[in-house]
């Protein structure tokens, strides 16, 4: 609800005296509207994120070729220095996760509000601005000043939120069609320090294991009624962290141990599976990459 | 029948003057079939760790084919090579993205040939039935298939003996079968388990040894058969005739039935 309010009041600050009113009511209310709708919150983000990857259609595809592919995209969503490559890479990447890949609307809009309430604040704090004198384009009097919006700030406003909306999207391009090990793999490849990509694996791993036995105790608190009122709740909780931390402590020695029993001797390392780079996935990126650099070009 | 892992007047213990496991010594050879009884906290899972190398022994020593394992890295390997330990909850062992990956940990680890690691990861995949599985994220698998990955990521490493601890404690009973059904193939190619477990039907109609620990002491290793009929060990240890083969001797059978067919034919038999 927050987030649909922000984003339809945001969108109208950005196209204030751009655009004709129809279109300004029509863009701002639809934003609210698809998160209003679609934008249901989701506690558990990060298996949804790694269930939708593996699905995906894209997951067949080469992930270095997708790693560097996006991240090129990315680079270049940044240096853009006017709002339009960003927002159409920003559709047509969109488009791609969800018509493509077979990631749902409603799952691609609910990960995006984690973002957009974190962009949206910033993109308030861009727009207005204090001052003495009615100086923007629209002026709310305040405390014996103005809240003021300038037509400066909308114009950067508009941008940074632009390329922001570009990069998020490539991101959540490349993570919801690349498994969390397979990026992994690739960085490795890249030669980023084993340490780095090592507590990478690990911390993926047990993300699984730490979020599991925590909805296992906050079931079983449950069951004994631990929730029953605001003070009850704050005991529990703080019971139940604090048992977390020691239960992980323990299994923590325990996967050392089974690590230790299959010869570890100090790196972390796999069989990777080849997926070698097919014709589909290279059309899409050259495409994607000439048309956004022409774009880029084009536009300055 | 060749020796593989010989307890030489081993002890351990976790914190000073509280022996885990005070003086044990077993001998265990190829191809046997071996269940090992005892109460929580008897010993096994330290009897365990301890022949597979995890932890190193602070009195006697542990024989490896013959020769006695030191307490250097290269040595332990050896040790963790031969002597392959499946964990009782598979969730501490899983650990890469997916199931073959998961597969290829132990051998990557032996720092083997790639084609050599695929080999030992299809061998294993085969012997498992985990086909279908292959590429899926061990983490969202069931409980009974978490348990075949975990063996398979052993047997991956080519051993000479295999320890399971509990293997069926979180299983139901159609995946225990199954479980039995992969223990008998494997001990089929030739290779010694041990298994520990609290269930003494399975020990019953499973194994041909059982050795049996009582307070970090082995109290007891004997054939199955001499090992339940031992009423006073059975009773110090908290343990408990199998169902079988309590029906067996009240009913007076020749032979004591091991499984529920052995029990149809014995009394038929006996009409």
């Amino acid at each position: 609800m927050i987030t649909a309010i922000l984003s339809t009041f945001v969108m109208w600050c950005l196209m204030q005296g751009a655009v004709p009113f129809a279109a300004q009511i029509a863009v701002s209310l639809a934003t609210g509207i698809i998160f209003l709708v679609f934008g249901r919150h989701d506690h558990n983000d990060v298996l949804t994120i790694d269930m939708l990857a593996r699905r995906s259609r894209f997951a067949a595809e080469n992930a270095a070729l997708k790693v560097w592919g996006t991240l090129l995209l990315l680079v270049l969503c940044v240096c853009s220095q006017s709002l339009w490559p960003p927002v159409v890479l920003f559709v047509i990447l969109a488009a791609l996760s969800t018509g493509v890949g077979g990631t749902s609307l409603h799952a691609y809009v609910s990960l995006f509000r984690l973002l957009a309430v974190f962009l949206l604040l910033s993109g308030l704090a861009l727009l207005w601005d204090f001052s003495h004198m009615p100086i923007g384009i629209w002026n709310i009097p305040c405390f014996g000043g103005y809240l003021t919006m300038t037509a400066a700030a909308q114009a950067s406003a508009r941008l940074v939120l632009a390329r922001s909306l570009g990069a998020v999207s490539c991101l959540y391009f490349l993570s919801l069609s690349t498994p969390m090990p397979e990026i992994l793999a690739v960085l490795r490849k890249a030669h980023v320090p084993s340490v780095v990509i090592e507590l990478a694996i690990l911390i993926y791993r047990y993300i699984f294991i730490l979020l599991s036995t925590y909805r296992n105790r906050r079931d079983a608190a449950a069951s004994r009624l631990g929730f029953g009122s605001l003070r009850q709740s704050m005991r529990t909780m703080g019971c139940l962290y604090g048992n977390l931390l020691a239960s992980s402590f323990k299994k923590a020695g325990a996967c050392f141990d089974a690590m230790e029993s299959r010869c570890y001797t100090g790196e972390i390392r796999f069989l990777s599976k080849k997926k070698p780079v097919t014709i589909f996935g290279a059309v899409l990126f050259g495409v994607l990459l000439v048309g956004t650099a022409v774009l880029v070009a084009l536009i300055d | 029948m060749r020796e593989i892992i010989c307890f030489d007047h081993v002890s351990y213990a976790y914190e000073k003057g509280q022996d885990a496991l005070s003086d044990v010594s077993v001998s265990i050879h190829e191809g046997e079939k071996i269940a090992v009884l005892g109460n929580n906290g008897a010993g096994k899972s330290t009897f365990f760790l301890l022949a597979n190398g995890v932890l190193c022994p602070q009195k006697g020593r542990i024989l490896f084919s013959g020769s006695a394992v030191g307490k250097k890295e290269k040595e332990l390997n050896r040790l963790r090579r031969g002597v392959g330990l499946v964990f009782q909850d598979p969730d501490e062992q899983l650990l890469a993205g997916t199931v073959e990956e998961e597969i290829s940990f132990g051998p990557m680890n032996l720092l083997l040939e790639e084609a050599d690691v695929r080999r030992r990861v299809d061998q294993s995949i085969d012997m498992l039935r985990l086909e279908s599985l292959r590429d899926r994220a061990p983490q969202y698998l069931s409980g009974g298939e978490k348990k075949r990955v975990s063996i398979a990521d052993v047997l991956a490493m080519e051993p000479e003996m295999l320890l399971l601890d509990e293997p069926t404690s979180s299983l139901d009973p159609a995946n225990t079968k199954r479980l039995e059904q992969t223990l008998n193939m494997l001990n089929a190619k030739g290779l010694a388990l041990v298994v520990a477990t609290h269930h003494v039907d399975f020990a019953w109609r499973w194994a041909e040894r059982v050795l049996v620990f009582h307070a970090g002491r082995l109290v007891a290793d004997a054939s199955t058969k001499n090992v339940f009929a031992d009423q006073a060990l059975l009773q110090k240890c908290n343990l408990e005739q199998p169902i079988l083969y309590q029906v067996g001797k009240a009913l007076g059978l020749a032979s004591l039935p091991r499984t529920v067919e052995e029990f149809i034919a014995g009394v038929k038999g006996k009409q």
